[in-house]
């Protein structure tokens, strides 16, 4: 069992469970759950679609669609198949992907180099420290390249596109840096 | 694509979650992932793999207008409409269970006109009795007076003063919903409908609220009872 789901099933102060029951209650389309799912959750959220859009104007869409989608897929939601932070993560990341895609250039703001982009990851001391830090000692693992294709993926919505012409190299090239980075990820992190 | 292929299962699902699938791509792997809960189930691990990343993410208070804006789009739904394969959440399975149950009901009714001497007087169906921490019950709530009504009275004269009232939640699910201020004194109903009461087995609570209720929709002030809900009616 991974620490979320240890994290998710302790009722500790950020109580994960309620999020799930929360998101139980939206799926049945009670708003008054739906409502407190909102409150719990949005600043965070937020934050995260921000970080990937790079301003607010547009992240404040990016969250209203992904409110949208949170209220009409809640029944799609199950706890046995990972956190509800991981699920509403996903959504809202996937919908400010999509948002930055129809638009036709991005900011340059985001070509930072992997040692800022690492110590970004790794800074702040929160609740899932641990959780960081492994996923930290296990990127570290990477080689250089990789594992900045995968942090500027998944940090800054970059497309394979955009990493291929951000790195210099072949669309190829991209894709199996990524899709090796991942299975690594997964042999470092799952014991 | 061959999607039986469990390193292609898994590495899709990595990058599904990574964000790099291109967006036509992403609609067709969630179609897949809708009738495959394996494959859901590598989704959901992935995502647990990569959100530490948000970690250092700082939280940013978005304004109230979205919150009016997501709230104004969902009001036309009476209820989300993604959930009907689930059938355990499923609407379809809510309203086939109060269909069934308004065919007892109405089955029970021609009982008793057929034979209405040897049934005596009906007596009202107990929906929920509430208890305080002691576990002393003193709310209880019971089917009527009319079909589809539920009336909730103090069982004995609850001790209320004028800055205070007590507020009836539903419960379902862990999340709080309002269904209205009781009156204290004993046998003097608040009647609510029974659609708004939680299913069997979540809870009915009573809340010590400011004189009119919660200003907020949630309850501010202790939990005074609760108790579960043990039927379900038409």
């Amino acid at each position: 069992m991974n620490i979320v789901k240890r994290l998710e099933e302790g009722s500790g102060s950020d109580s994960p469970l309620q999020l799930q029951q929360l998101i139980r209650g939206t799926s049945r389309g009670d708003k008054a759950a739906f409502a407190a799912l909102y409150a719990r959750t949005a600043a965070k959220l937020f934050g995260v679609a921000i970080r990937i859009v790079g301003q607010r104007e547009e992240a404040e869409e990016v969250l209203q669609e992904s409110f949208v989608a949170i209220w009409q897929r809640a029944g799609d939601y199950d706890a046995a198949r990972g956190s509800a932070t991981g699920w509403l993560t996903t959504i809202v990341r996937h919908c400010a992907i999509d948002h930055v895609r129809r638009r036709a250039s991005r900011p340059n703001s985001h070509s930072a180099s992997d040692e800022m982009l690492l110590s970004f990851a790794a800074s702040g001391s929160t609740d899932r420290g641990a959780e960081m830090a492994a996923l930290q000692r296990c990127l570290a693992e990477l080689d250089e390249q990789p594992r900045r294709a995968i942090l500027l993926a998944y940090l800054y919505g970059f497309t394979r596109e955009e990493i291929s012409a951000d790195c210099a190299v072949p669309l190829g090239t991209v894709k199996s840096w990524v899709r090796r980075g991942l299975e690594r990820l997964k042999r470092c992190l799952d014991p | 694509m061959r999607y039986d292929d469990p390193e292609l299962r898994d590495q899709l699902a990595a990058e599904y979650v990574l964000g790099t699938m291109p967006s036509r791509s992403r609609r067709r792997f969630e179609r897949l992932m809708a009738d495959d809960p394996t494959l859901a189930r590598l989704v959901g691990a992935w995502a647990d793999r990569l959100t530490p990343l948000d970690t250092a993410t700082p939280a940013e208070e978005p304004p109230a207008r979205v919150w009016r804006a997501v709230e104004a789009r969902i009001a036309a739904d009476a209820a989300p409409p993604a959930f009907e394969h689930r059938w355990f959440g499923s609407l379809a399975f809510w309203r086939g269970l109060s269909i069934a149950a308004c065919t007892a009901a109405a089955a029970l009714i021609i009982y008793i006109a057929a034979f209405p001497a040897r049934m005596g007087p009906p007596i009202p169906a107990v929906v929920a009795v509430l208890a305080d921490q002691s576990g002393d019950p003193n709310w209880i709530a019971i089917a009527g007076p009319q079909t589809g009504e539920v009336s909730v009275s103090a069982i004995r004269p609850q001790a209320e003063d004028t800055r205070h009232s007590f507020e009836l939640w539903s419960i379902a699910g862990g999340a709080p919903r309002p269904l209205g201020l009781l009156r204290p004194e004993a046998g003097n109903a608040a009647i609510i409908r029974a659609a708004q009461l939680p299913p069997p087995g979540d809870l009915l609570a009573v809340s010590l609220e400011p004189q009119g209720g919660s200003p907020t929709g949630l309850p501010t002030g202790p939990v005074l009872s609760r108790g579960k809900v043990l039927l379900r009616l038409p």
